[in-house]
Parts: C-alpha cells; structure tokens; sequence
C-alpha cells in the first residue's frame, strides 16, 4: 500500500516537474504568473486526445506540444510583448482573462462530460517493480519527467542559447545590450513552456480522466510547487514538485483528512519563513 | 471631499436606491440587482487592498464565504442572538484577518496573489469535504430568527425590501470608507503603497497600516457575504472556490479600481451583461474574459476611468469655451 502511494507520488510529481518547468521558463524570462498555464495544459490534453481518436498515441504525443508551441509564441509576441512595460499583477489578470476564454472554448468544442484516452498498447501493461506491479504506462511518465527535467537542465547549463535564456533571466536590459535579440528568446522560451504544458496534458491524459476541471486541479499545485521551489528557479521547482508528489502520497496514507490542505500549509509555512521560496533569490 | 458634499452623496445614493426599489416592480430584476449590489460589496472590499495597498488578492472570496458560515454555525448552535451573532461574526473576521495580515503583507507581489490562493483554497477544500455541522459540498441552511434587527423575516422576504437593505449597507460601507480614507490613515497607507522604504524613512511604521488595509478590505468583503447570507440563507463551499474571487476582481478591474465607485459599478454591469447575454450566458466566461483583457489593454482604469476622462473631457471644452468666449 504504501509503495504504490509513494509511486503515484513519483508520477504526480514527474508531471508537475514537466507543468512547472513551463511556468518557471515563462516566469524567468517574462516575468509573468501564467495563471493560464493550467488552461493551456488541458487544452494540450484535449488537442491530444482528438489527435489520438484520428490516428494515435504516439502522433498526439509529438503533434499536441507542437500546437502548444505555436499558440505559446504567438501568446508572446501579441501577448506578453506588448504588455512587458505594465505592471506584473495587471499582466496576472490578463491571463486570468485568457484562462476563462481557454475554459470557455474547450468546454464549446469538448462538451464537459469526461474523456478518456486509452494508454498506447506498447506501454498497456504492468511491470514488476521490487515485487509490486505497477502499471508500465506510469513508469513512463516518471520518465518523462526526468528527461525534461534532465534535458532542461542541461540545455540551460551548457548551450549557448541555454546561456542567453539565464542572462535575459537575470537581466533582460543589459542581455539586450549585448546583442542578443531578447524578443526573439522570449518567444521560443514562452514556446516551449506553453509546449511543455501540452505535453503534460497528453502525458496525463490517460491516467487522469479528461474534464473541464482538469485545470483548476493542477494549476494550483503548480502554483504551490513554483513558489514553494522559488519563483522562476528550475531546480527549486523541481525539487518542491517531487516533495509535493511524495506529500501528497504519504498524506493520503497516514492523515487522510488532512492530506488535500497539506501542499497549502507547507505552502503558507514556506513564504512566511522565506518569502521568495526555497531557490528564489528575487521576488 | 467636504462633509457637505460626503453628505449629499449619501443621501443622494440612498434616494436613487429607494427609487429603483419603488418604481421596478419585477421580482427578477430586483433580485438580480440584489445579488449585483451584495457583490458589489464584495467587490468593494477587494478594490480597497489593491487601492491602499496595491495588492491583488486571489482569494477574498474566503471572507465573503466564511462570514456566511460563521453565523450559520452560530445560529444553528444557539450560541447567541443573530444580531449579535452578525456583530461577533465581523468582529471575528477583522481580527483574524489583521492577525494573518502581519505575516503574509510582508510577501511582495505576486507570491502574495498565491498565497492568498493558497489560503482560500485551503478552506474551500476544508469546507467541501467536512462532515456534519457545515454539510461539507452540500452545504448549509441558515436559521435566521423571525426578526433580525428589528425587521421581521416575512419583510425581508419581499424582494424590493431585500434590495433596499443590501443598497443601503453598500451605501453606508462606501460611506465609512470615504470617512476613513480621507483622513490621517488614508494618507498613510497611500504613501507606503506608493514607497514602503521612503514611507519609512520619514518614520511611519509600515506592516500596521498594510496589515489593518488587510482587514478593513477582509471586513468588507465578509459584509457582503453576510448579505449573501440573508438573501439566499443558505452558504456552500462554491462560494469559497477561488473563482470567486477571481470574478470580484474581474468587477474590479473592469469596473475600475481607482475611483470607489468603479467596483459597484463592475458589479452592476457584470450582473446586468450577464442577465441581457440571455442565450450566450453559457459562453459568459470567453466574453468576460476577453472583456476583462480589453478592459486592461485599453482602458487600465476601467470604466470608472473611462467615464471620468469622458466627464472631464469635457468639462476641459466647456472652459476653454468659456475662456474663449470672454476675450
């Protein structure tokens, strides 16, 4: 009993490591609270699921971010761009704007009964885990979480353009000065973090059921991950990511009652001891 | 603004309300107008923060809710007589809300949004899943006594009364807020929005202020819940979910935040759209959402801000007439 929670604490972890990395990339370089980003990783899951009606699995996994990534540098050249001058908190609610347009027309194009995509038949099975099965499809998801976690990881520390995304995050004016075309960053970087939404959707699409609220559900565990990890710090956001999964698993095991309040509290326990989170240095 | 003029505002405000309360004679509009006005009270209280203190909260629908709760809890125990109960409840909030506003004021910007989030949805979880006494998702009736500060129930079950006394708590509210504000607290707590470390340095303290903001804007909110709370007597966890809090800011900010009166005014037509939209109430949330980005985009200050710059523009034509019509 207890392995299988502290399993499913890893795969809830592993997708909130993939939800967050996009919501800190976008954080860092724009200096926006995504309260969209939710949004943006159901409809990643619903474009997922008619991809994979018409033809599969596999097609949906690469399709779905792809979309995502084309909505994600639009969002910032017409989006974030223009309103990269204005007061952060007046860019939080136009995003909260956007949530409920996104809302809006996944429930008109969906309807708001559940879905379900099957998991694809390769990963249909279980595997022996230190003598429990668990399902194969979830010790995928696990594994995507790493790679994006690993893959990020390294793509910041050792690629040149890795290189510019840290500069424009830690100063955007004197990044620019040096010749690198900060517009055009941010808008590959707000890409893939609104990609990597996408693919937390279609990732989660077959083992949580398809629903319009989907989104409210984890973006507020994404929120509790960012701030706890430290707004816009990647490893930090990591980290509190897999120790909410791992919370939530033991939580549900030994305090059951107490288990949903839990991220709050560590949450609230978190910004009152260290306001800028546990990696965050700037606010 | 002198005593006169606060004076004549008020009585103004409340003839208007007793006007629409006489001459509409449908039992939908005026119920319709109610719950505006209860959310405009809550709108009220959630501008307030982000006036004086230049903080967005995402989770003052706690207060609009708990206060619900509160006295329903009380009631239902018999612990003491309702109007007291309604005094103790708001008492209650205050109290708890500046305690908690020492510790989370200090939080800047936007993690503070989160963690109010964060707190808001603690207590709409609590509240959902709760056994007994509250309910849990179903929720809970409230016994309110035969008569409630002198006003028997079977009055107050007619919808032009219930709209007069909701419009007269908004009224009054705005009333104390503007009397509070224009004084020696208003000042301060706009200079250390304005700078907290310049504030500072000419010797005010800081976190008192911002964390009594907390709870004067809590209160209010907590007003309108109690309003909620008469009108329906009934509260749910629903009212707690962040959504509603989302959508007070929504009246907030579209009906703009830096003139007191925006707010009720967002109130009214987000209330007022929502009903003529008819058909298309199912699609509320892409219009008002992308209401709310027009609104932010083009006019920051909402419509309040629109209708001043209107008014004034044209009181600018009307000098400059007159200035030109002298020589």
């Amino acid at each position: 009993m207890l392995a299988i929670n502290l399993f499913n604490g890893l795969v809830y972890g592993a997708l909130l490591i993939v939800m967050c990395s996009g919501l800190a990339l976008i954080y860092g370089l724009r200096r926006v609270v995504n309260f969209a980003h939710g949004s943006l990783y159901m409809l990643g899951a619903y474009l997922g699921y008619s991809i994979a009606l018409q033809t599969n699995f596999w097609v949906a996994l690469v399709a779905a971010p792809a979309v995502m990534l084309a909505l994600g540098v639009l969002l910032d050249r017409y989006g974030f761009r223009l309103l990269q001058d204005r007061d952060p908190l007046t860019v939080v609610l136009v995003t909260f704007g956007l949530l409920l347009v996104i809302e809006d027309f996944v429930q008109t194009v969906w309807g708001k009964s559940n879905l379900s995509v099957p998991a694809p038949a390769a990963l249909n099975m279980s595997v022996d885990l230190l003598g429990t099965p668990v399902p194969a499809y979830r010790l995928a998801v696990i594994a995507v979480g790493a790679m994006v976690a690993l893959g990020l990881s390294l793509w910041l520390r050792y690629s040149k353009v890795g290189l510019f995304v840290r500069a424009a995050s830690t100063d955007p004016t004197t990044t620019a000065m040096q010749g690198v075309n900060t517009d055009a960053l941010s808008a590959g970087v707000v890409g893939l973090g609104t990609a990597l939404a996408g693919l937390a959707g279609v990732v989660a699409a077959p083992f949580l059921s398809l629903s319009p609220s989907m989104s409210s559900d984890v973006i507020i565990d994404s929120f509790v991950v960012v701030v706890v990890g430290g707004l816009g710090s990647l490893a930090g956001a990591f980290i509190a990511a897999m120790v909410l999964g791992m919370v939530q698993a033991l939580g549900a095991v030994y305090i059951p009652d107490l288990a949903a309040v839990l991220p709050f509290v560590i949450m609230i326990a978190v910004l009152i001891w260290k306001p800028s989170g546990l990696a965050g240095s700037r606010t | 603004m002198s005593n006169l003029r606060v004076g004549m505002s008020t009585a103004a405000a409340l003839a208007a309300g007793a006007a629409v309360a006489l001459l509409v004679s449908s039992g939908t509009v005026l119920s319709l107008l109610t719950q505006a006005v209860i959310y405009a009270v809550f709108a009220t209280g959630i501008a307030l923060l982000l006036r004086q203190n230049g903080m967005v909260s995402f989770g003052h629908a706690l207060f609009f809710g708990v206060s619900g709760y509160a006295v329903g809890i009380v009631l239902q125990l018999k612990l003491m007589p309702a109007e007291l109960a309604v005094l103790v409840t708001l008492a209650g909030i205050a109290l708890a809300a500046f305690a908690v506003g020492l510790v989370i004021v200090r939080v800047p910007g936007v993690a503070f949004s989160m963690l109010t989030l964060a707190i808001g949805q603690m207590f709409f979880l609590t509240a959902s899943r709760s056994r007994g006494l509250t309910g849990g998702a179903d929720g809970m009736n409230i016994d309110w006594p035969a008569t409630l500060f002198g006003v028997p129930q079977s009055l107050l079950a007619r919808p032009a009364v219930m709209f007069m006394v909701c419009w007269s708590v908004l009224v009054l509210v705005m009333l104390l807020l503007v009397l509070v504000l224009r004084g020696r607290f208003g000042a301060i707590t706009e200079a250390v929005r304005d700078n907290e470390e310049r504030a500072r340095f000419i010797g005010i303290r800081t976190l008192m202020p911002r964390a009594a903001v907390y709870a004067l804007s809590a209160t209010v909110a907590g007003v309108g819940g109690l309003l909620s709370a008469l009108n329906t007597g009934f509260v749910s966890p629903e009212i707690l979910h962040w959504s509603v809090s989302g959508v007070g800011l929504m009246m907030v900010v579209v009906g703009g935040y830096k003139a007191l009166w925006g707010p009720p005014l967002g109130a009214i037509v987000y209330f007022l759209a929502r009903d003529v939209l008819g058909d298309y109430a199912n699609h509320w949330m892409a219009i008002f959402g992308i209401a709310l980005i027009a609104v932010i985009v083009f006019s920051p200050t909402g419509i309040a801000g629109a209708l001043q710059r209107l008014f004034k523009g044209r009181k600018t034509v009307l000098a400059a007439g007159a200035v030109a019509a002298r020589h």
